[in-house]
């Protein structure tokens, strides 16, 4: 295979990979998603027996690899035409890991060695060894292992050649030890070092979004993930899963936002037990505002003295809306409000200005 | 009286602390003295006059310091930029009057955070003005495609705004082993010049830089770009909205590149080409 064909296919390996880098996107594809890093495999040979996974040891499919030197030669002419931020890197299990993690550090070391400035993100094996993933952070921005699911007995159903606890629990603790490390000593001015993240595929199995959720505020407590991932599962012919449905697409999206109330509101797992349907999934809602509908006595709140915490809880309202109202109160009118970026749509129904709220039609039966 | 004040940061911040000592006093701006001398002699302006700006001897930030002072100039939020960079970035914006930004500061009583809050309407427009400035910005970051032309990183940018030297800044910062230039209408700027015996940073005539060289070095990625990008696509998940609103039309015209990818956000990718047809 040409280059161009074997770079096609192993960048389409890992289209359904998500990593975002935090700063400038440069492109966008059809279906929305920011484009902002060179993602590619090393090789699409593994000898996992993932059931979800297209790349699976036994599964007939066309197998390409590309050499270090020329993930850096694409990196670099991709680089300088300001189309990518940096490089994301995955690979097919090479025989074990630490033998894969070799060859990603490779890549790592060949691009820093040439005065590669850029961002790199290494996905890694599960079960690479604690020396490996200390070199590995000498050259890579951040770097991790996916949990895929929520347990180990879930685990071994999909990934049968891995343990759960000390192929990628273990990983994740060496990596947030790693990263505590790295960051006192190189800090933010010289290379950013990013927190621990990892990635879930949603929907292969039937664990539940409560199950998922909870699982991510675990994973926060104990091994300070920044932010959770999600892949939508993707039935692939000719493996174990094929006949398995997809999950619908907004079920990511959905997750996405629960992850956003545990990362950026202040909220624990618990906190969320009334957004869930009676088998634990979410509906195609906003959680947010299925958490405000759920407790009426919590509303409306006074734009003019509620505590940040109390405004977060307001649907419309965001970490910086919410900042923004107790720099600037008195707030009188709704007017001031949108302009500092509160969507009044969503707010009206749970906020009081001034004594004023939206009328609703519970006050209205009271007042007859 | 009048105060004369020249139209950047440290100008601005000067012109603001005389106005709040002589809060009737009236203002006029220039980018230079001799603009200065011509708004004058054409406006037959006459009286006592204070220039303030022209000459660099004030610290930027023990004015702003001084001029709100009152409370604690904490931003409104993470993202936006603190006092000194607010200014900088509304006097590149096109409709700005810096002579109505300096009132609009005077008005804010020290309290730097009424500048973000957008509670009053001049406030909110001048917020936006900087929202609107740091967004072009990011477009050109985004979607400008430098070629390597003879080992120079180099790049045609056409924004409504003045931020050719900021993003020239950019792009130099990213790639800091290669000199750069970046090019609106009759003038360029120059990154890293040192790689090309120039000064590190400057502002020449676009003529200057088209016989410029550095190395033999071009390269052509676009075929090999349009491979990886048609590679990203799920079909499933085909989102012409969303990506139309992240990808807008505006986007097509900074770059070659950002066009072909905006008219597959907008048509779609071929999964048929005449290719597969001949083999």
């Amino acid at each position: 295979m040409t280059l161009m064909e074997r770079m096609k296919v192993l960048s389409e390996g890992t289209k359904y990979d998500s990593c975002n880098q935090g700063a400038v996107c440069h492109a966008f594809g059809p279906d929305g998603r920011c484009i902002q890093l060179y993602k590619t495999l090393l090789t699409n040979t593994c000898s996992g027996e993932c059931t979800y996974c297209p790349n699976r040891y036994g599964r007939q499919s066309a197998k390409a690899s590309l050499t270090p030197e020329e993930i850096a030669k694409i990196t670099w002419s991709f680089y300088r035409k300001n189309a990518i931020e940096g490089l994301f890197l995955s690979s097919g299990v090479m025989g074990d890991a630490e033998r894969t993690a070799e060859k990603q550090l490779e890549v790592a070391r060949l691009l820093r060695n040439q005065g590669f400035k850029g961002y790199i993100h290494m996905r890694l094996m599960p079960g690479t060894p604690l020396y490996l993933l200390e070199e590995i952070a000498d050259y890579a921005n951040k770097f991790g292992v996916n949990v895929e699911t929520t347990s180990s007995v879930n685990y071994s159903e999909i990934c049968p050649n891995f343990d759960y606890n000390s192929d990628v629990l273990q990983r994740l603790k060496w990596t947030r030890d790693l990263i505590n490390k790295k960051r006192k000593e190189v800090g933010y001015g010289g290379r950013i070092i990013g927190a621990n993240d990892t990635q879930f595929v949603v929907g292969a199995l039937s664990e539940s979004d409560s199950e998922i959720i909870r699982t991510v505020d675990d994973l926060m407590d104990r091994y300070e993930l920044r932010r959770p991932y999600f892949m939508s599962f993707n039935p692939v012919p000719s493996t174990p899963l094929e006949n398995n449905p997809s999950p619908p697409g907004w079920r990511e999206t959905r997750l996405y936002q629960a992850s956003y109330l545990l990362k950026d509101y202040g909220l624990k797992a618990f906190d969320l037990g009334q957004v869930y349907d009676d088998n634990g999934f979410l509906a195609d809602t906003d959680p947010k505002m299925l958490l405000a509908q759920s407790h009426p006595e919590r509303f409306p709140v006074n734009i003019n003295s509620a505590s940040l915490k109390d405004l977060l809880l307001v649907p419309g309202i965001g970490p910086v809306g919410a900042n923004r109202i107790i720099r600037s109160r008195p707030i009188s009118s709704e007017k001031e409000l949108m302009r500092m970026g509160v969507v009044i749509s969503r707010a009206r129904p749970f906020i009081e200005i001034n004594g004023n709220r939206q009328t609703n039609l519970s006050s209205f039966m009271e007042a007859s | 009286m009048i105060i004369a004040f020249k139209e950047n940061v440290e100008g601005v911040l000067l012109a603001c602390s005389q106005l709040l000592d002589r809060p009737d006093h009236d203002l006029v701006f220039a980018k230079d003295l001799n603009e200065l001398r011509d708004k004058i002699s054409f406006s037959g302006i006459e009286g006592e006059m204070k220039v303030v700006g022209f000459k660099p001897v004030a610290n930027c930030s023990e004015l702003a310091a001084g001029i709100f002072c009152k409370r604690k100039s904490s931003r409104m939020s993470q993202r936006d930029p603190g006092v000194e960079r607010y200014i900088d970035l509304v006097l590149r914006h096109s409709s700005c009057n810096p002579a109505e930004l300096v009132h609009l500061i005077c008005s804010c009583a020290g309290d730097a955070n009424h500048l973000y809050s957008g509670k009053a309407l001049a406030g909110k427009r001048y917020y936006n003005y900087m929202r609107d400035v740091i967004r072009a910005y990011q477009k050109l970051c985004m979607f400008a495609r430098p070629d390597l032309v003879n080992g120079i990183l180099s790049v045609k940018v056409d924004s409504p705004h003045f931020i050719g030297d900021m993003f020239c800044r950019w792009l130099a910062g990213k790639n800091p082993d290669l000199p750069v230039y970046v090019v609106e209408k009759d003038i360029a700027w120059i990154g890293n010049g040192h790689y090309l015996g120039l000064e590190n940073f400057m502002t020449v005539r676009s003529s200057f830089v088209e016989h410029l060289s550095f190395s033999r070095e071009d390269d052509e990625v676009d075929h090999l770009w349009d491979v990886y990008y048609d590679s990203q696509m799920i079909p499933s998940r085909r989102n012409k909205r969303h990506s139309k609103h992240l990808q807008p039309k505006s986007s097509a015209s900074v770059s070659e590149m950002s066009r072909r990818d905006r008219y597959k956000v907008e048509r779609g990718i071929a999964s048929c080409t005449l290719d597969r047809f001949n083999t």
